[in-house]
């Protein structure tokens, strides 16, 4: 047994052990830290940097300090900082290759902080701030009625396009119905029928045989001057016909400078309606871009969120994606099946310019559909600086990937408001000087449906509006009424997608205004509206007396065919009541006809 | 290279049984074609020193393993897979995938599974015939050599003296 058995050999291979577990130990904690970063750096898009990781064995935990996230929208600053973050491991599932950890803490977060080099990956510039508030510029109606002569030299008037086209239109029809004309039976025709007629009652007096020859050539006669007032009148139909159409574009032309009108006052802002969407025009872009930032830092989350399986399934074992020179690992149904990341519960502490922000979050995974819970947040803040009180409630619960439901619920209350410049509009600043408002805001987002609700109620409000020495009575009027207003409200919705978002805001604000410059707007704009009527009509007079003529000719056309209608009728009427050998022999055998 | 080369030498002429060199090589051959950080490599490597496998062999074995686990990749990925997805063996599977040690062990890898199978397997079977070559070495092929003229004119090179003087050291 000795000859296959060297004891000194364990002596060599305890050796190699520790001094390749004291190799380990020492350089772990770079490897975690740069672990850590550049995983961070892959999913965030900008660099994650720690200034140390420290991974302890027993018990299994790990700490990291200073953990910095860039924004990658702005490079040289830190979306998320963070002092200090503590875990404990579990050490059992670390063996199983599944990070586990029961507590985490998150102390001395902070938003928003500045970085003294770029955490760009790649070079790309700041990217421009989205516009800030007071940045807007209100649509005020106009302030004086526009001078309606350069206005009509400029403008191109649907009547006059409608007039011209129609002119047009006519003078073509008219042309080619003087060719048709000339195409139907007339004058030469109707003198054929008498010349005809006459031989007819020369037949009729030649005896039997004249007579029986004739009811032949009288049948034709008829039949021919038959087609020809059926080819006559059918004529009359379609012109008939055009002439309708013809007319019913005229009696548009006459309406046309009315429509004209309405749109040179909405073009020249002659309206109080843009006065009923001020906080819209005021808060609409600001929510959309709010909304925009959410749901670009969503995205960025959402394939964490509904990470891969881990384990497998009641199918069968699961066969991930193979990697070149790694093979694939196939997982197998586990008794207690558990996520290969899970934090169960991280407490959160958020140092915010106001004060700080407590709050926990529950089960943060990549893969919820294994753990079969959603991740949950809660966070909440009283007696901060200029706020009475912040709360912040989530879900997203992606346990089942294909049916997923996010939702978070925001509410403030007595937030302080102080100097906040709503319009830097040149001819009506508007300044928030001091008010309180309170906020509630639910969010929703079920698969790809997103809807977000949002009431302001704003209290306790003093506004500074316009300049000093304003003569406008329109904006003078506007300030007064902004000043007298001491509470208001504000509501917004957001439906559509994470990509694509409609951002609907009412206020009782925009009643208030309307209000206070719909008068005066709705007088200065009926003056306008006369003005560009008597403008309208002295500048269309020509081109309509000129259109109306051209009808009345294209109208002679149709007493042209009425005419030739009835010279037809009346030979064929002659034809009949002549006694010519077209009549009475209708009691003959064979349909033969007897002049008697 | 020439140091390299007359331990070769030294190792295939030495006294050293031919068992001994056989289980270096093979021991080699599992560590060489499986993924060097397996759980069952530190066994592997535990057996190399306790037992009075030849060092020699085994290094070299390692090298020449090392080299053909990457061309025999794509055989082992297939194999494991092969092996991981028979529905006869998912139970056995699942009841291992249930251990700590078994996942630390990351049997459940294609690769991992496919060499350790194949490395295994082989055992057996590369002991026995290298066993048989190197004994037929030493009878007939080693003193065919020696009376060459090649040799002789080998014996009087550096690296023949190279190999002698590592043939003056005592086998492990």
């Amino acid at each position: 047994m000795t000859k296959w058995i060297r004891w000194w050999g364990l002596g060599v291979f305890v050796v190699f052990a520790g001094i390749f577990g004291c190799v380990w130990i020492f350089l772990v904690d770079g490897w975690v830290k740069n672990l850590i970063e550049g995983a961070g750096t892959k999913a965030v898009g900008a660099q994650v940097e720690l200034d140390a990781a420290d991974l302890s064995l027993f018990p299994a935990g790990l700490s990291l300090t200073r953990l910095q996230v860039t924004n990658p929208r702005k490079p040289m600053t830190n979306a998320v900082e963070v002092a200090n973050v503590t875990m404990g491991l579990d050490g059992l599932n670390l063996l199983r290759r599944k990070v586990i950890v029961e507590e985490m803490a998150l102390e001395g977060v902070r938003l928003g902080t500045l970085r003294t080099t770029s955490g760009a990956v790649k070079l790309t510039p700041d990217v421009p701030s989205e516009a800030e508030p007071g940045m807007f510029s209100l649509a005020l109606p106009a302030l004086e009625v526009p001078d309606v002569k350069n206005i009509l030299e400029k403008e191109n008037l649907e009547t006059i396009r409608l007039i011209e086209a129609l002119k047009g239109d006519v003078e073509r029809e008219k042309e080619a119905w003087e060719a048709r004309l000339k195409e139907l039976p007339g004058k030469a025709q109707l003198a054929e029928y008498k010349e005809r007629v006459k031989s007819l009652k020369k037949a009729a007096k030649g005896g039997l045989e004249g007579v029986l020859g004739g009811v032949g050539e009288g049948q034709a006669l008829k039949q021919d001057i038959e087609q020809e007032i059926e080819s006559l009148i059918g004529a009359k139909k379609e012109f008939e016909e055009k002439l309708a159409l013809l007319r019913t574009r005229f009696d548009q032309v006459k309406t046309a400078p009315q429509r004209d009108i309405q749109h040179l006052k909405a073009k020249y802002n002659l309206s109080p309606k843009g006065l009923a969407h001020v906080s819209q025009t005021l808060l609409g872009p600001q929510i959309g871009s709010w909304v925009h930032q959410g749901a670009a830092w969503y995205e960025r989350a959402k394939p964490f969120l509904e990470g891969g399986l881990a384990g497998g399934g009641e199918d069968g074992p699961q066969v991930s994606k193979p990697l070149r020179g790694k093979g694939v690992d196939v997982h197998f149904q586990e008794v207690h099946p558990l996520p290969d990341f899970l934090i169960r519960l991280t407490k959160v502490s958020i140092s915010l310019g106001a004060g700080d922000l407590a709050g926990t979050i529950h089960n943060i995974t990549t893969d919820q559909p294994t753990l079969g819970q959603p991740i949950t947040l809660a966070f909440s803040g009283d007696r901060l600086k200029g706020v009475q009180s912040v709360s912040l409630e989530g879900m997203l619960n992606h346990v089942v990937p294909a049916d997923s439901k996010d939702h978070l619920i925001v509410q403030a209350k007595g937030y302080e408001l102080d100097n906040l410049v709503l319009s830097k509009d040149d001819k009506w600043p508007v300044t928030l000087a001091s008010g309180v408002s309170d906020v509630n805001l639910n969010a929703d987002l079920k698969e790809q449906g997103l809807t977000v609700h949002g009431i302001g109620n704003f209290h306790s409000l003093q506004f500074s509006a316009g300049k000093d020495g304003d003569t406008n009575p329109l904006t003078k009027s506007l300030s007064s009424a902004v000043v007298g207003v001491s509470e208001f409200s504000v509501q917004a919705n957001v439906t559509g997608t994470l990509e694509q978002q409609e951002v609907t805001v009412s206020s009782d604000l925009d009643g208030i205004l309307q209000d206070a410059a719909g008068k005066m707007v709705n007088e200065l704009a009926a003056k306008f509206g006369t003005e560009l009527q008597s403008a309208i009509s002295a500048k269309i007079a020509e081109p309509m007396q000129q259109l109306q003529n051209n009808l009345v000719g294209f109208e002679e056309i149709a007493g042209q065919i009425t005419e030739r209608v009835t010279q037809h009728d009346a030979v064929l009427k002659s034809l009949l009541e002549k006694s010519l050998p077209i009549k009475g022999l209708k009691d003959l055998p064979g349909g033969l006809k007897l002049p008697f | 290279m020439i140091k390299l080369l007359a331990r070769l030498l030294r190792v295939l002429n030495s006294e050293t049984e031919p068992g001994q060199l056989s289980l270096g090589l093979c021991f080699a051959m599992i560590v060489g074609l499986t993924p060097l950080l397996s759980l069952h490599n530190l066994f592997v490597l535990l057996l190399v020193f306790i037992l009075r496998v030849n060092l020699s062999a085994f290094l070299l074995g390692l090298a020449l393993f090392t080299g053909m686990a990457y061309l025999l990749e794509p055989l082992f990925h297939l194999l494991g897979l092969t092996v991981l997805t028979a529905p006869s063996l998912e139970g056995f599977w699942t009841s291992l995938y249930q251990s700590v040690w078994w996942r630390l062990e990351h049997f459940n890898n294609s690769i991992v599974m496919g060499s350790l199978v194949f490395s295994v397997s082989m055992f057996v079977p590369v002991l026995l015939l290298s066993n048989i070559l190197i004994r037929r070495y030493r009878q007939h092929v080693l003193v065919w050599v020696q009376k060459t003229r090649i040799m002789q004119m080998f014996k009087a090179s550096k690296l023949y003296q190279t190999y002698e003087t590592f043939s003056s050291w005592r086998p492990g």
